[in-house]
C-alpha cells in the first residue's frame, strides 16, 4: 500500500462562473472555448468543476472564458479563499471519512466526480483526481484545522 | 500473586491493589471468578454487597472503575471488559474498604429508604436540600468521574451499507452472508471481541463443522468477500433513515493505545438493518436474590462452556423455562454437583431431564452474605425447603432485544409464551432475525420472597417493595413508577429488570403486563463515553478555529487573542509590559493622532454582477443604491422582512454593473443565505449573480490624518475622497481601494486577493510606521468606534430595533421595494417607550459598566442598557451607547447604568450617540 | 438523522442541510402590508405534513422545498427551487 501523503498545492488562480437566465445559449459558446461542455452536477471536466445549481469553479487563467460568457452570466475571482489539499494514496477514501457525513468509499464516486460536503464541520468540496488520489478545495480560513484533523487522523487509516 | 493458579494464564492485573493472572480473551468477570474472587462492588443506594449476575453487557451489579489518570474509566461492567495486561480494576462505592464498608449501614437502614425517599425528605426549601445533597452524594452513587482530561483521542467516522447485520450471532453471520452472496455492500456489528454470539455458549455442529470451525468459515469468506466486520462495536443508538450510531472501543477500557485513538464513533447509514441481537435474561426476584453466587443461568454457562470457569460446586438451578436445563447439563459435564432444579412451571416440566426436579417451586430466599450465597429457600407446592448451595443460576425467561428496533420506531408485540415484548412490525427498512424474533416459552409465577429485599433493578436497588409502594401511592403510568422509584434509569438501563417490574406493576394493579404498559427505550444501549462523541472536537479544538490570512503576519508580532466567532483575531499588540487596556489605548491615540492599520479581513464581502445587479441590491439593502455612481459607495443597512435591522455594511459601485457589498463578520453566513434566499427564491430570473468573497479577499483598513499621505505614498496617486473608490497597486498587487470609516478619522480599506496578504500587509505596515503609526486591533477599534457612535452587529445592532429606534430612519430609501419595508407600518413602529439608540456620558467620570441596566433611580424598573462602553481616546471621561426606552427624547437626562453582575453602578447622562466629530469634518480633505 | 434527495447532488446527510421556513411563511417581494404580516406571524403549522423550505448549505448551495410529516419525518416529495439550470 502507498503511503497516505496530504500536501498543500501551491495557488492558482480560481474563479467562480454563474450563469443567469437560460444559461444554455452561453454555455453552448463555453464548451466551444473549452473543447468540452460545462461539467453536470457532481462532475468536473478539465479545469472546470461544477460547484452548484448555477455555479462552476474554474482553475487557472479565465481571461479566454470572458468573451464567450458575454452577458451570459459572470465570472468573479475566489482564488485567494481556497486551500487546494490533495490526498492521495490508497488511503484516501478511508481518511476523507474521518469527521465526514458523505460516501467517499463508494466506488460511484469515481475519477471526476464533485462532492460538496461537510468534513469535521467544514463546508468542503471533494474532486476525485483518480482512483489514487483526490482534492479538497477547503476555505483558506479553516484550511490549518482540516490540515492538523487528517495528519492526525492519518494514522487510523488502515491502522 | 493472588487467587488461583491456572494452566495459560499469563495476563496480569489488579482488582483492588491484589494481582492476579488471566487467560487471553478472558473478560474481567470470568478471570475474577477464576481467582475466586466473588464480591466485585457495593450497590448504588444501600451499598450491599454484590457479585457478578450476568456475562455480558447487561450487567447492573459488576460495576468496576478502571484505568489511572484521565484514562480512568468508571461504572465499566466487569463482564464487558477483556482483560489487558497491566489493567488497573477498582470496586466501587465502598469506604473504607469493599469487604468492610460503612455505607452497608443504610443495608441495614433500608427501611428508611424506600421509593421516593428523597422527594419526601427534601420536599421543603431548596437550602434543605443543599445541606443533605454533599452527604447524599458521597453516600450513593457509583464510581467517581475523573477530574483529568482524558489523553486520549477519539475518531468519528461515517459509514455506509447496503446491509447492516446488528449482531454477530449465528442468525447475524447467516444474515450477513445472504446479503454479501446477493453482491451487497455489508457491515457487521458485534459487541464481544469475537464472532459467534449464542455458539459460544452453546456449541454446535452447523453445516458439518463445529462451532468454531463454522464461524470461522463464515467470517473468512465475509472478509475475502468485502464485507466490514466491527467486532467490539455496539451499535447504540438507532436513528431516522436507518442512521445508527456505533460506540466501538479500540482498546479496552483504561488500555493505552498506540496510535493514540481509544475509541471510534461510526456513523453508520445503512439501506436495510438486520436485528440478530439476541436475547436478554431475566432475573428472578426473590429475598437476596442480589447476593454474590446468584447468576443468570445462561451466564452460568458461558463462564463454564467459553471461558472454562465453574463458578460453584454446589449448584441449585431456578427456572422458569427449559433453557436452564442445559445449565444444569453444563455444570455437571463440568463435575459440578446439581444440587435440585426449581421449576415455577408444574410437572411434567423436566421431568425427562435427569435431574433432581422439584415443580410448582419458587424461590423466597438466598441465605449467605457478601462471601456469596450459602443456600436457598423455596416454596414448593406450597411447602418452604431449603437447600445449601455455593451458587444459585436463575432463569425467569428471556427478552428480546428489541431496543434498536423499538429506538427506529418499530412495534412491539407481547408474547403471552415467552411472557416477553418481541419486535412487531418495523417502521423503517429493518427486521428482525434469529432468537430475538423467536424468544422461548417462559413460565409465570408469583414471587413469594420478602419484598422489600427482593430486588428487580440491582444497579439502582429498586425492589418489588418499592413498585407497590408506588402503586399505593398512586402511580399509574409506567413511566411515572419508572421516575418515582428510578427503576431502569440506571446506565444499565433495566436491560434485566424491565420486565420483572412491568410483571410486578401488572400485579399490583390486577392487569396484564401489556395493559401496565411499557417505558420508552431510548440511546445509548449501552453506556457512551463523552469521548467518542466528542471525537475531535476537544480542547482547543472543541470549536472550529478560522484563521484569517494575515494570522501569521499577527502572529510574529505576538499580539493578545480574541476569539471573534470563529475567527482568532488580534485584540491588541502590546510592547513591552503593557497590558491590554494600555495597549488598546496607545494604539487608538494612533489613530486619532497619527495613522494606524488593522486587520478587516473577516468582514463578510459578495461581488455582485449583472445586468440586475442594482436592482437586485435595491431589495437586499434598505438604503438607496441605484443612484450611486461608478466609483462612489455608501453605507447601508440590512432589514428583516419583519422590517428590524439585521445588519449594516458598504456597497460600492466598481463598473457599470458589478458592485461590492460588504457586511458584517459575525452576520456574514447569515447575510449568505439571506441573499442566496433572496436570489434563488424571490428573484430567480434576475440577471445576477452574487458570489461570497469573504476569503477571497484580505481586507487592511488604515486609519488617521495621516492615512491620505500614506497611501499616496503607497499608491503613487492621489487617494479618492471620502466614499469613493479606487483600483491601484500596492506592493505591485492590485487592490480595490475603498475610502471608508469605522473609526471617526479619515479612512480605507485595502481590499486585494488573500493570498498576496503578507505583502500587502508588509508594504502598509512599512509606510504607516514610517509615519508614526502602528497596527491596531479590536480593543482599539472598539475604543475608536464607539467615540464616534458607529455601530456592531449583535451588541448595539441586536435585531429588536428598527432603522428609526436606531436613529438611521432618514437613510431608508423612500421609494420602498426592499425587503422589510412591507411591513415598517405595523402600530408597533409607532408605539412609545421602544427603545432607541442613545449616547451616556459618565457624570463623575467613573466607568460605565458593559451590560449594566439603565434605571431612572435604584431600584426602578430597567428601561434599557448598556451596549458598549469605552473611556474617551483623547480626553478624558467615560462614554458608552445604549438602547433606552424612548431615548431620543430623553437627551440630558441623568439616570443611572447598573449593573448588578458587575457590582457597579454609576451616574450617567443620556446624550446624542456621536462623542466626537459629529459633523464629519475629519472626512474632509 | 434524516437522508434527504437533494434534486441536484442525490442522497445526503441531513447536517449538510439547513432548514430555512415554511412555504407559508414566505412574503413575497412587493407584499401588501397585511399579506406580509400574515405570512410571518400567522402561520399554519400543521400536525402533519408541511411544505418546507431546506437549503443544501454544505453541499451544493441549492434551495429545495420538501413536503415532511412533523411526527414520522417521512418526506413524500422534494423540488427545486431556484433559477434555470443545466443537468
Amino acid at each position: 500500500m502507498t503511503e497516505l501523503t496530504i500536501t498543500v498545492l501551491d495557488a492558482v488562480p480560481m474563479a467562480v462562473l454563474e450563469l443567469w437566465g437560460d444559461p444554455a445559449p452561453a454555455a453552448k459558446r463555453l464548451a466551444k472555448a473549452l473543447g468540452h461542455a460545462l461539467p453536470a452536477a457532481g462532475r468536473a471536466a478539465g479545469p472546470v468543476m461544477r460547484l452548484g445549481p448555477t455555479t462552476w469553479l474554474i482553475e487557472g487563467d479565465h481571461a479566454a472564458l470572458a468573451k464567450p460568457l458575454g452577458e451570459g452570466g459572470a465570472l468573479t475571482e475566489v482564488g485567494g479563499g481556497y486551500a487546494r489539499i490533495r490526498i492521495a494514496g490508497a488511503g484516501w477514501r478511508e481518511l476523507l471519512m474521518e469527521g465526514g457525513l458523505f460516501d467517499a468509499e463508494s466506488p460511484d464516486f469515481a475519477t471526476d466526480c464533485v462532492a460538496t460536503t461537510l468534513i469535521e464541520h467544514v463546508t468542503v468540496t471533494l474532486r476525485v483526481e483518480s482512483d489514487a488520489a483526490c482534492l479538497a478545495y477547503v476555505p483558506a480560513s479553516h484550511a490549518g484545522d482540516l490540515l492538523h484533523f487528517w495528519r492526525q487522523a492519518r494514522v487510523l487509516v488502515a491502522a | 500473586m493472588s487467587g488461583v493458579a491456572r494452566e495459560g494464564a499469563t495476563i496480569g492485573f489488579t482488582f483492588d491493589g491484589t494481582r492476579y493472572l488471566a487467560r487471553p480473551g478472558e473478560t474481567l468477570a470470568a478471570a475474577l471468578l477464576a481467582n475466586g474472587v466473588r464480591l466485585v462492588g457495593r450497590s448504588f443506594k444501600y451499598h450491599r454487597p454484590r457479585g457478578i449476575l450476568t456475562a455480558g453487557v447487561e450487567e447492573p451489579n459488576a460495576l468496576v472503575t478502571v484505568g489511572r489518570g484521565g484514562r480512568t474509566e468508571p461504572n465499566t461492567r466487569a463482564t464487558d471488559l477483556f482483560v489487558y495486561e497491566g489493567l488497573e480494576a477498582r470496586s466501587q462505592n465502598r469506604w473504607p474498604g469493599l469487604a468492610f464498608d460503612l455505607g452497608a449501614v443504610f443495608g441495614l437502614a433500608s427501611k428508611a429508604l424506600p421509593a421516593g425517599f428523597y422527594y419526601k425528605t427534601f420536599f421543603g426549601h431548596a437550602r434543605t436540600w443543599l445541606k443533605y445533597e454533599a452527604v447524599i452524594r458521597r453516600a450513593a452513587g457509583l464510581g467517581p468521574a475523573p477530574t483529568e482530561a482524558d489523553p486520549d483521542h477519539f475518531s468519528q467516522r461515517a459509514l455506509f451499507a447496503d446491509v447492516a447485520v446488528i449482531g454477530g450471532g449465528r442468525a447475524g453471520l447467516l444474515a450477513a452472508r445472504e446479503a454479501l452472496r446477493a453482491g451487497k455492500r455489508v457491515v457487521l456489528i458485534e459487541q464481544d471481541a469475537v464472532l459467534g454470539g449464542g455458539l459460544l455458549r452453546d456449541p454446535r455442529e452447523i453445516d458439518g463443522q463445529g462451532s468454531a470451525g463454522w464461524i470461522a468459515t463464515v467470517e473468512a469468506e465475509l472478509r475475502s468477500g468485502g464485507a466490514r466486520i466491527l467486532t467490539r462495536t455496539t451499535a447504540t443508538g438507532h436513528w431516522d433513515d436507518n442512521m445508527l450510531c456505533l460506540a466501538q472501543k479500540l482498546v479496552e477500557p483504561g488500555q493505552v493505545p498506540g496510535h493514540g485513538f481509544a475509541q471510534r464513533m461510526w456513523h453508520l447509514r445503512a439501506g436495510e438493518v438486520v436485528y440478530a441481537t439476541g436475547l436478554i435474561e431475566r432475573p428472578i426476584p426473590f429475598a437476596n436474590n442480589d447476593r454474590p453466587g446468584v447468576m443468570l443461568s445462561r451466564a452460568v454457562r458461558t463462564y463454564i462452556r467459553r471461558f472454562g470457569v465453574v463458578p460453584g460446586r454446589r449448584v441449585v438451578v431456578a427456572t422458569t423455562n427449559d433453557d436452564a436445563y442445559e445449565t444444569a447439563r453444563a455444570l455437571r459435564d463440568a463435575g459440578a454437583e446439581v444440587v435440585a432444579v426449581l421449576d415455577t412451571r408444574p410437572a411434567p416440566a423436566g421431568a425427562d431431564s435427569g435431574f433432581a426436579v422439584l415443580n410448582d417451586s419458587v424461590p423466597q430466599a438466598a441465605k449467605g452474605g457478601r462471601r456469596g450465597v450459602k443456600g436457598l429457600s423455596a416454596v414448593i407446592a406450597g411447602a418452604e425447603q431449603h437447600f445449601a448451595a455455593d451458587l444459585i443460576a436463575v432463569s425467569g425467561g428471556f427478552s428480546p432485544a428489541v431496543h434498536l428496533h423499538s429506538q427506529a420506531g418499530g412495534a412491539l408485540d407481547w408474547d403471552e409464551g415467552a411472557r416477553a415484548y418481541k419486535a412487531g412490525a418495523a417502521r423503517q427498512a429493518a427486521r428482525t432475525v434469529g432468537s430475538a424474533g423467536d424468544p422461548p416459552a417462559s413460565g409465570a409465577f408469583r414471587p413469594v420472597g420478602n419484598a422489600k429485599a427482593s430486588f428487580l433493578d440491582f444497579q439502582n436497588d429498586v425492589t418489588l417493595a418499592d413498585i407497590d409502594l408506588a402503586w399505593r401511592e398512586g402511580y399509574r403510568s409506567v413511566e411515572h413508577v419508572k421516575r418515582y422509584t428510578t427503576l431502569g434509569m440506571a446506565t444499565d438501563q433495566g436491560k434485566t429488570s424491565n420486565l420483572p417490574a412491568l410483571e410486578a406493576l401488572a400485579h399490583a394493579g390486577g392487569m396484564t403486563v401489556p395493559e401496565a404498559g411499557i417505558t420508552t427505550f431510548r440511546p445509548p444501549y449501552t453506556p457512551v463515553t463523552m469521548g467518542a462523541m466528542a471525537g475531535a472536537a476537544q480542547g482547543e479544538h472543541a470549536v472550529p478555529t478560522r484563521r484569517p490570512a494575515l494570522y501569521a503576519v499577527h502572529a510574529a508580532k505576538d499580539p493578545i487573542w480574541l476569539n471573534a466567532g470563529y475567527w482568532k483575531r488580534p485584540r491588541a499588540y502590546p510592547r513591552g509590559s503593557e497590558t491590554l487596556a494600555q495597549a488598546g489605548l496607545r494604539e487608538a491615540r494612533s489613530v486619532r493622532q497619527l495613522v494606524g492599520l488593522t486587520d478587516v479581513s473577516t468582514l463578510a464581502k459578495f461581488e455582485v454582477n449583472g445586468p440586475d445587479a442594482a436592482r437586485f441590491l435595491e431589495r437586499i439593502c434598505a438604503t438607496t443604491v441605484a443612484k450611486l455612481a461608478i466609483g462612489r459607495g455608501r453605507y447601508t443597512i440590512m432589514l428583516r422582512e419583519d422590517g428590524l435591522v439585521f445588519d449594516d455594511g458598504t456597497v460600492w459601485r466598481l463598473g457599470e454593473n458589478r458592485y461590492l457589498l460588504t457586511s458584517s463578520t459575525s452576520g456574514a453566513s447569515r447575510m449568505a443565505t439571506h441573499i442566496s434566499y433572496v436570489r434563488n427564491h424571490l428573484m430567480p430570473e434576475a440577471k445576477v449573480s452574487v458570489i461570497c468573497v469573504q476569503e477571497h479577499y484580505a481586507a487592511i483598513a488604515v486609519a488617521g490624518p495621516k492615512s491620505v499621505a500614506v497611501m499616496e505614498q503607497l499608491t503613487g496617486e492621489a487617494p479618492p475622497r471620502h466614499m469613493s473608490a479606487s483600483q491601484p497597486t500596492i506592493a505591485g498587487v492590485p487592490v480595490h481601494l475603498l475610502a471608508a470609516s469605522f473609526s471617526g478619522e479619515r479612512a480605507f480599506e485595502v481590499h486585494f486577493d488573500a493570498r498576496h496578504a503578507a505583502a500587502v500587509w508588509q508594504a502598509i505596515d512599512d509606510a504607516v510606521a514610517a509615519a508614526g503609526g502602528c497596527a491596531y486591533g479590536l480593543e482599539a477599534m472598539e475604543l475608536l468606534r464607539i467615540e464616534k457612535g458607529h455601530l456592531v452587529i449583535g451588541p448595539d445592532i441586536d435585531g429588536r430595533l428598527s432603522a428609526d429606534d436606531l436613529g438611521m430612519g432618514r437613510m431608508l430609501n423612500p421609494a420602498g421595494g426592499y425587503i422589510g419595508h412591507s411591513t415598517l407600518h405595523r402600530p408597533a413602529f409607532a408605539e412609545p417607550g421602544r427603545k432607541q439608540l442613545v449616547g451616556l456620558e459618565s457624570v463623575n467620570g467613573d466607568s460605565i459598566p458593559e451590560g449594566a441596566m439603565l434605571v431612572p433611580h435604584l431600584g426602578a424598573r430597567a428601561e434599557g442598557h448598556v451596549t458598549g462602553a469605552v473611556r474617551r481616546v483623547l480626553g478624558p471621561g467615560h462614554i458608552a451607547l445604549a438602547h433606552l426606552a424612548d431615548g431620543r427624547a430623553r437627551h440630558g437626562q441623568e439616570i443611572y447604568a447598573r449593573s448588578l453582575t458587575r457590582g457597579h453602578t454609576t451616574r450617567v447622562r443620556v446624550v446624542a450617540p456621536h462623542f466626537y466629530d459629529p459633523a464629519g469634518e475629519r472626512y474632509r480633505d | 438523522m434524516l437522508t434527504i434527495a437533494c434534486p441536484h447532488c442525490g442522497p445526503r446527510a441531513q447536517a449538510e442541510f439547513v432548514y430555512e421556513r415554511t412555504v407559508d411563511s414566505v412574503v413575497p417581494l412587493d407584499a401588501e402590508p397585511a399579506e406580509a404580516v400574515a405570512a410571518l406571524f400567522t402561520r399554519a403549522n400543521p400536525r402533519g405534513e408541511d411544505d418546507e423550505i431546506w437549503r443544501h448549505t454544505h453541499g451544493c448551495g441549492g434551495w429545495l422545498v420538501m413536503r415532511r410529516h412533523r411526527v414520522t419525518h417521512a418526506i413524500s416529495a422534494i423540488r427545486a427551487i431556484g433559477p434555470e439550470t443545466l443537468p
